[in-house]
């Protein structure tokens, strides 16, 4: 049990990328003495931090220009969660110190606890830019088709997501991402920043040796000038107003993605529909990445407050039958959402069982406690009034003790407390489909090494990953691919074919506990198979055989759905 | 904690031989409908005010929509509230067979999108197909 005067020391594992950065002396190990809710985010910011090396060797390693923009990306998503979390701690930190320090000082009874509104989720989709391409006075050659990644940069609170890279050339009307993002864990004064970036994919200027360059740069972690930047932006913690999310990137050489647009949406933009909302551009034409936004982004932006979707209260109550002053019906009632339903039973509840009786409670309900003419044997009253047209209806319920009357007083004060600070989300509950696990990005090279291996990052045990492999594959992967050859002692297995099952499914349906998978080798070789002619793996029944060699793909995983 | 619920109280109505039995019909039935949708214009963008699902590109069986798990082609996921395809009378659950006369039953998901959203074309007339279910109960006594 940790109490607040002790110093909990925290185990920083030997060897790990929180103790090298400890060594390298960029912040006190004190930062990091923290109570156990904060060890969450510790652990966050240490994957942080080893995904970013892993990016910057993968940076190291890239040939082709898609694969740079993906490795970038990473690079940089990483880099600005690692802010955001490294500015979290500090804040709740200082916030934990003040708290100390008030407790010392002498003090009459204080200012009553607020009341804090319940969480939500939040859940942004659909996300549709609308492009405005002019006709060829921005093309110097007509023939080229310039092209350009895309990807949406969404932070709440020290929450930061990416969407997927798009690539976007001047065929495309709109870019429209199929991602979904979702954050928990957010209030009603949420503010979502969201930032278009954005970068050519062909070369501003051929630098065939940048990569290494790049490589060198990044991979010194915070050099001298982002360690600046590091503090300056610790001092503005919590991604505020007009500086972007992201580090400009530190090196020359390599992929530049620059802002090109953004906007900040609150409550008062969530919606269960569609709705357009002002961009600020950020770029301007002669920027190499910029590119002919209409200057709105199309979303649906949901949320789903946690009262509305969990139960609130729940206990025992008697409910006064209609017309009938002396009968009293016991049912165990639970509030959820804007309705109380009173149920014959608590296992009802649980079974979706019809309930005896719904209560509305809404912004216009009124509830007062013991008002009841206390006649003997009625104390601990409850009447809930609601109007209906030109009735007013009242339910009046007895509770058992007083201190249960209280706790259900308290819930319904804090139910309305959270519908005036929810708004328009307490209305009705809005869906929320849980986001479909991110394909990875796609084996963009025709004869590359870099993507035919997949691996889930924080596990570098290898029987985990075939363990995921199997399980992901099915009944296809009928024998242990060849390429498990390199890291066990067993013989290669002489069938090349199931080589061919091995190729990364460009999607699947299971979600990934752990994020986004990274390559694990980049040095592996991919097994020749090309002079053989492949006869059919045998394969359930159920799917379509696979032909096509190493980078056929499969069974589709994705079921998507698009707005028109 | 509701699994456990989940499994013990499925009750099942005493069906005694001779007496009287209550039987209940659902019998489904598909019905072709023509439906006319006049996009609405939006800033630079065309709208519909519907979204879709499915393609052949894309895995059947997570269509709820679908009677056959199997069937690969596009319906309607979503109604925009006052939009105008619910306007035009288009509903949730609807199969797309054709738009404009371009059949949509052998297209990918992006070629269904792009057929939908031609810059071109203000209305479009889709074919669908819709289920309706009837619920038919009948009571028989033997006297």
């Amino acid at each position: 049990m940790f109490s607040r005067n002790h110093r909990s020391r925290v185990t920083v594992a030997r060897g790990s990328a929180l103790e090298m950065e400890f060594k390298r002396g960029r912040f006190r190990l004190s930062l990091f003495s923290d109570p156990p809710e904060d060890t969450e985010l510790q652990r966050k910011l240490d994957h942080e931090i080893r995904m970013r090396e892993g990016a910057c060797k993968l940076l190291a390693a890239c040939s082709q220009r898609e694969q740079a923009l993906e490795a970038t990306k990473s690079l940089l998503v990483c880099n600005s969660r690692i802010l955001s979390y490294m500015g979290e701690l500090q804040r709740r930190k200082e916030a934990q110190w003040l708290e100390a320090k008030a407790r010392t000082l002498p003090s009459d009874s204080g200012p009553p606890a607020e009341r804090s509104p319940c969480r939500g989720r939040v859940c942004i989709s659909d996300l549709r830019i609308p492009l405005m391409w002019k006709d060829t006075e921005y093309f110097k050659n007509k023939g080229d088709l310039h092209r350009w990644a895309v990807f949406l940069l969404l932070q709440l609170g020290e929450h930061i997501q990416d969407t997927e890279m798009i690539l976007v050339d001047r065929t495309l009307t709109d870019i429209s991402f199929q991602s979904n993002v979702l954050f928990t864990e957010a209030g009603p004064d949420f503010e979502l920043r969201l930032e278009l970036y954005g970068a050519c994919v062909e070369e501003e200027g051929a630098l065939t040796g940048a990569p290494k360059r790049l490589a060198t740069k990044l991979s010194s972690s915070l050099g001298r000038s982002s360690g600046r930047r590091v503090r300056a932006s610790l001092d503005s913690a919590g991604g505020s107003g007009s500086s972007s999310i992201l580090l400009p990137t530190p090196a020359v050489g390599g992929p530049r993605y620059h802002l090109l647009a953004h906007t900040t949406l609150t409550l008062a933009a969530v919606q269960d529909g569609f709705r357009t909302h002002d961009l600020t551009l950020a770029s301007h034409e002669e920027n190499p990445a910029w590119l002919p936004l209409y200057g709105s982004v199309c979303c649906r932006l949901a949320a789903q407050p946690l009262c509305m979707t969990q139960p609130t209260a729940s206990g025992t109550l008697r409910v006064q039958q209609a017309g009938e002053m002396q009968n009293w019906a016991r049912v165990h009632g639970v509030l959820k959402g804007t309705n109380l339903f009173c149920y014959r039973r608590p296992e009802d509840a649980d079974t979706g069982e019809e309930p005896l009786l719904t209560i509305a409670i809404n912004k216009e309900t009124r509830v007062r406690a013991g008002e009841l003419d206390q006649a003997p044997g009625q104390p601990f009253t409850l009447s809930i009034s609601n109007q209906y047209g030109d009735d007013e209806v009242t339910h009046t319920l007895q509770t058992e003790s007083r201190e249960a009357l209280q706790s259900w007083m308290e819930a319904l004060w804090q139910l309305f407390f959270d519908m005036s600070q929810w708004k328009q989300c307490c209305d009705e509950i809005m869906k929320i489909e849980t986001p479909a696990p991110r394909k990875p990005p796609q084996a963009l090279t025709k004869q590359g090494s870099l993507y035919h291996e997949m691996a889930i990052e924080p596990l570098d045990d290898i029987a985990a990953v075939t363990d995921i492999l199997t399980q992901r594959e099915g009944t296809r992967l009928e024998t242990p691919p060849p390429w498990l050859a390199m890291f066990t002692d067993q013989p290669a297995l002489p069938n090349p074919c199931s080589a061919a099952s091995v190729a990364p499914a460009p999607a699947w349906t299971q979600p990934l506990p752990w994020g986004r998978p990274r390559t694990f080798s980049l040095d592996a070789v991919p097994p020749d198979h090309s002079a053989r002619a492949c006869s059919v793996v045998p394969l359930p029944p159920q799917r379509s055989p696979q032909t096509r060699g190493l980078y056929s793909k499969g069974q589709p995983r994705t079921w998507l759905q698009s707005p028109v | 904690m509701s699994a456990q619920w989940a499994m013990g109280q499925v009750k099942v109505p005493a069906l005694e031989p001779w007496g009287p039995a209550v039987y209940s019909q659902m019998a489904v039935s598909i019905s072709q409908q023509r439906v006319e949708i006049h996009k609405l214009r939006q800033g630079e963008n065309l709208i519909l005010g519907f979204s879709i699902g499915g393609g052949i590109d894309q895995d059947p069986s997570q269509n709820p929509f679908s009677e056959d798990k199997t069937d690969k082609g596009i319906y309607v996921t979503r109604v925009s509230e006052g939009g105008p395809a619910e306007i035009a009378g288009l509903q949730i659950g609807d199969k797309i067979m054709q738009v404009n006369g371009w059949d949509m039953t052998m297209v990918t998901h992006d070629q269904a999108r792009k057929r939908l959203t031609k810059r071109s074309e203000e209305v479009v007339r889709l074919l669908v197909t819709r289920q309706s279910l009837q619920k038919a109960v009948q009571q028989s006594m033997l006297s």
